[in-house]
């Protein structure tokens, strides 16, 4: 087993070691004399508290130390486990420090009592680069409590009792100036315990492509979730390795559902545990890891290409489609159980609940003065029609994505009947609703935007429906019941009411208009005048939004590279400076 | 035609997933002119808002003349379209999308704060994905390589 798991580690590195050869411990001895550290840690490690033990030397004692020491020791036997020199204990104490004295008086030299906290970022400094290879861009942080320097300092790596996430931090930290940037990282073989060692990965090396876990003591997938969390999430990571931690378990009837937890929360993972993960591909534009897209110009229309258009229909006749969609939704409202003839046998159906309040419509008060819509209940939705609603942005549960995917006639009806009950206005007026459809070969596909009444609360709900249509067969139910065509796929978005007046035709503005004529007071509009046409709405913008005056504004948007974001942090940052002559 | 499998639904719901992050955060990047285009091929159907595009330059045109986008992503769907092998898939997308500058703090002007224009509209947007023959899988584990053969946006809140 050890044996196993402690080769497969290294399979995992196939890939980038290919061509480069194993990485060679001895390695690190090059980068050392690679001026490890410098001074431009202390600049940033500033974040870190400073703690007061820092200040003390080893020869310095003191009641609050002592006291700190004799709980320490009583509740660890790290330096048996490394058989390494005995260091005093005051000494670990002070290496564990990850804070630095900002304190010294600048041009003076610095004193080894002031420069300590420098001097254990330099240690974990010297550590981390004898650790990476360049040309692999692998850094292997593997068996740590073994390795000379760790022992040496005293490193707090994790398995040494005391040890926090704090202290994998630094590590991931100083892994996040390495250069070229890190692809490949290795923990395997550390006595990680818990997520919070691996969480801030994702923070430090957003980019890591391949990641190796293995021979640790990571039990739950809570400990993976750490990994994963909402900005820090390491989407292009492409290989994980778990093997030899509790997580996997030895059932293999387990090992089905591990890999799809797993699985699910890296989006660009390719292989796990050495074993491929089937999937699809897309020419997605791979992540850049230089700056070189900056030179995109970065589109500055404030205008769209094209207005609202009408329902757009291709390729098909008009009358298919409305003749289908109005004996559908008639049947939808009244008599469900009937549709079962117009689904294909092996049809596909589900539906999804779209919770979101429309930002519009809320500022439009419609949800607060259109009549019932406060006694609209999303549970009906969220957990009807016989499996829920499978909006995938929410569905984390591989049982519940299969079981919220209706597949085969009967299954669909069952569904649909577990709906709430809903009427649409199909009869009344046609700007109601919006439709686009085109013809892909012998398919059709049709898109309806529009709404309807949800009964029994009578309030109204808006949705969007995508149908996957195909000409009915001579033998089928559906043409001997006389539909034209049959429903190979049917997908239901339900979302909180927005107006129809969303596709209503013509022009569409993208943003208000705040420099327009009138609405500025005359004397910032004879400033504005001075400014060049195509700068001119974005210094009057700047005017509104901090108060400055043209002349201020127009300075402070050069001086940001006419970057607004940019121009809006700066004025935050000094406007407790700028005097009244700055502002209008 | 032969029925679904759990299989089937599982590779479709991570093509989805991965698909739904891809193709928005390429959207909104800087680089969207340059990058967005690979997801289709010239023969791809698009409409926006009732107006036609065709294929890659299509999008590309449309992109040259569209504001920068902030795409939130609330809800999506994906059904493997049964009758192919491997499946087209039928992806629906709602969320909102942003234009231009965020919105500023809503006035405390009741008048003002009616005014919904430069706040973020709600969108439907449709994709059939179909495998390209073509292609040759490049990566570990990839069965087939998809690009957006349609694509259907509507702005509709």
């Amino acid at each position: 087993m050890a044996s196993t798991t402690s080769s497969s580690s290294r399979n995992i590195l196939t890939n980038a070691l290919r061509g480069a050869g194993l990485m060679d411990r001895d390695e690190r001895m090059r980068d050392i004399q690679d001026k490890p550290g410098g001074r431009k840690g202390s600049s940033k490690i500033r974040a870190h508290r400073q703690r007061p033990v820092d200040n003390y030397k080893d020869q310095a004692s003191g009641p609050s130390r002592v006291s700190m020491l004799t709980s320490r020791a009583s509740s660890s036997e790290p330096l048996s486990i490394r058989g390494a020199s005995r260091p005093t204990a005051a000494g670990r104490i002070r290496r564990n420090a990850v804070s630095m004295n900002t304190s010294k008086v600048p041009g003076m030299p610095a004193t080894s009592t002031t420069n300590v906290g420098i001097k254990v970022m330099d240690q974990w400094r010297e550590f981390v680069r004898s650790r990476y290879n360049r040309e692999t861009k692998f850094l292997n942080l593997e068996r740590m409590l073994d390795d000379p320097i760790v022992q040496k300092h005293n490193l707090l790596v994790p398995g040494v009792p005391g040890s926090s996430g704090k202290e994998t931090a630094i590590m991931f930290k100083l892994a996040a100036q390495l250069r070229p940037a890190v692809q490949t990282l290795s923990l395997a073989n550390n006595h990680i315990q818990s997520g919070k060692d691996i969480s801030s990965i994702g923070m430090f090396l957003p980019k890591l492509a391949n990641l190796s876990l293995a021979n640790n003591q990571l039990k739950a997938m809570d400990d993976i979730r750490l990994l994963t969390r909402e900005k820090n999430k390491l989407d292009f990571l492409r290989e994980l390795v778990l093997t030899g931690n509790p997580i996997k378990g030895d059932d293999p009837a387990n090992t089905e559902q591990y890999r799809r937890d797993i699985v699910k929360r890296f989006p660009a993972l390719e292989m796990l545990d050495n074993e491929p993960i089937v999937k699809v591909g897309f020419d997605a534009p791979i992540p850049h890891t230089n700056s070189s897209h900056r030179l995109t110009p970065v589109p500055t229309t404030n205008s769209f290409a094209c207005p609202m258009g009408a329902s757009f229909l291709t390729g098909v006749s008009g009358g298919v489609v409305s003749d289908f969609l109005t004996r559908f939704f008639t049947l939808f409202d009244a008599q469900r159980s009937e549709l079962l003839d117009v689904y294909h046998p092996a049809a596909t159906f589900s539906f999804s609940a779209n919770t979101s309040i429309p930002p519009r419509a809320r500022i439009q008060g419609l949800h607060s003065t259109l009549p019932n819509q406060r006694n609209l209940k999303w549970d009906v939705w969220v957990g009807g029609g016989n499996g829920g609603s499978r909006n995938l942005t929410r569905v984390g549960n591989v049982d519940k994505m299969a079981q919220s995917l209706h597949v085969g006639r009967e299954n669909v009806i069952q569904s649909v009947l577990g709906l709430p009950q809903t009427k649409h206005d199909i009869a009344g007026s046609p700007s109601a609703f919006c439709l686009d459809g085109w013809l892909a070969g012998s398919t059709l596909f049709v898109t309806v935007h529009g709404q309807f009444t949800e009964e029994p609360v009578s309030a109204l709900r808006s949705f969007d429906r995508s149908f996957v249509l195909a000409p009915a067969a001579d033998d089928s139910r559906a043409k001997m019941k006389g539909w034209a065509v049959e429903i190979l796929s049917d997908q239901l978005t339900v979302r909180g009411y927005s107006s129809s007046d969303a596709w209503t035709p013509g022009p569409m503005i993208v943003q208000p208009i705040v420099a327009s004529k009138g609405s500025q007071p005359p004397s910032l509009e004879a400033a504005l005048a001075s400014v060049p046409e195509p700068q001119r709405e974005q210094v009057a913008r700047l005017c509104q939004q901090t108060g400055l005056n043209v002349k201020f504004a127009v300075d402070c948007l050069q001086q940001n590279g006419w970057d607004h974001e940019r121009a809006i942090a700066n004025f935050a940052q000094v406007k407790g400076s700028l005097t009244r002559d700055a502002f209008l | 035609m032969s029925t679904l499998t759990r299989d089937d639904i599982e590779i479709a719901t991570r093509a989805a997933d991965q698909f739904t992050r891809l193709y928005y955060s390429t959207y909104d990047s800087p680089a969207r002119t340059i990058d967005l285009p690979k997801f289709y091929r010239p023969s791809s159907a698009i409409t926006w808002n009732g107006n036609p595009f065709a294929g890659a330059n299509g999008i590309r045109e449309l992109l040259a003349d569209t504001p920068i986008t902030k795409h939130e992503v609330q809800c999506f769907d994906c059904h493997p379209i049964p009758g192919s092998q491997p499946p087209n898939l039928l992806v629906t997308v709602s969320g909102t999308v942003t234009h231009g500058n965020p919105p500023t703090v809503p006035s405390t002007n009741n008048a003002k704060s009616k005014n919904v224009d430069g706040q973020p509209r709600v969108f439907s947007q449709t994709f059939v994905l179909v495998p390209d023959p073509s292609a040759i899988p490049a990566k570990t584990g990839e069965v087939a390589k998809y690009y957006i053969s349609a694509d259907a946006l509507r702005f509709v809140g």
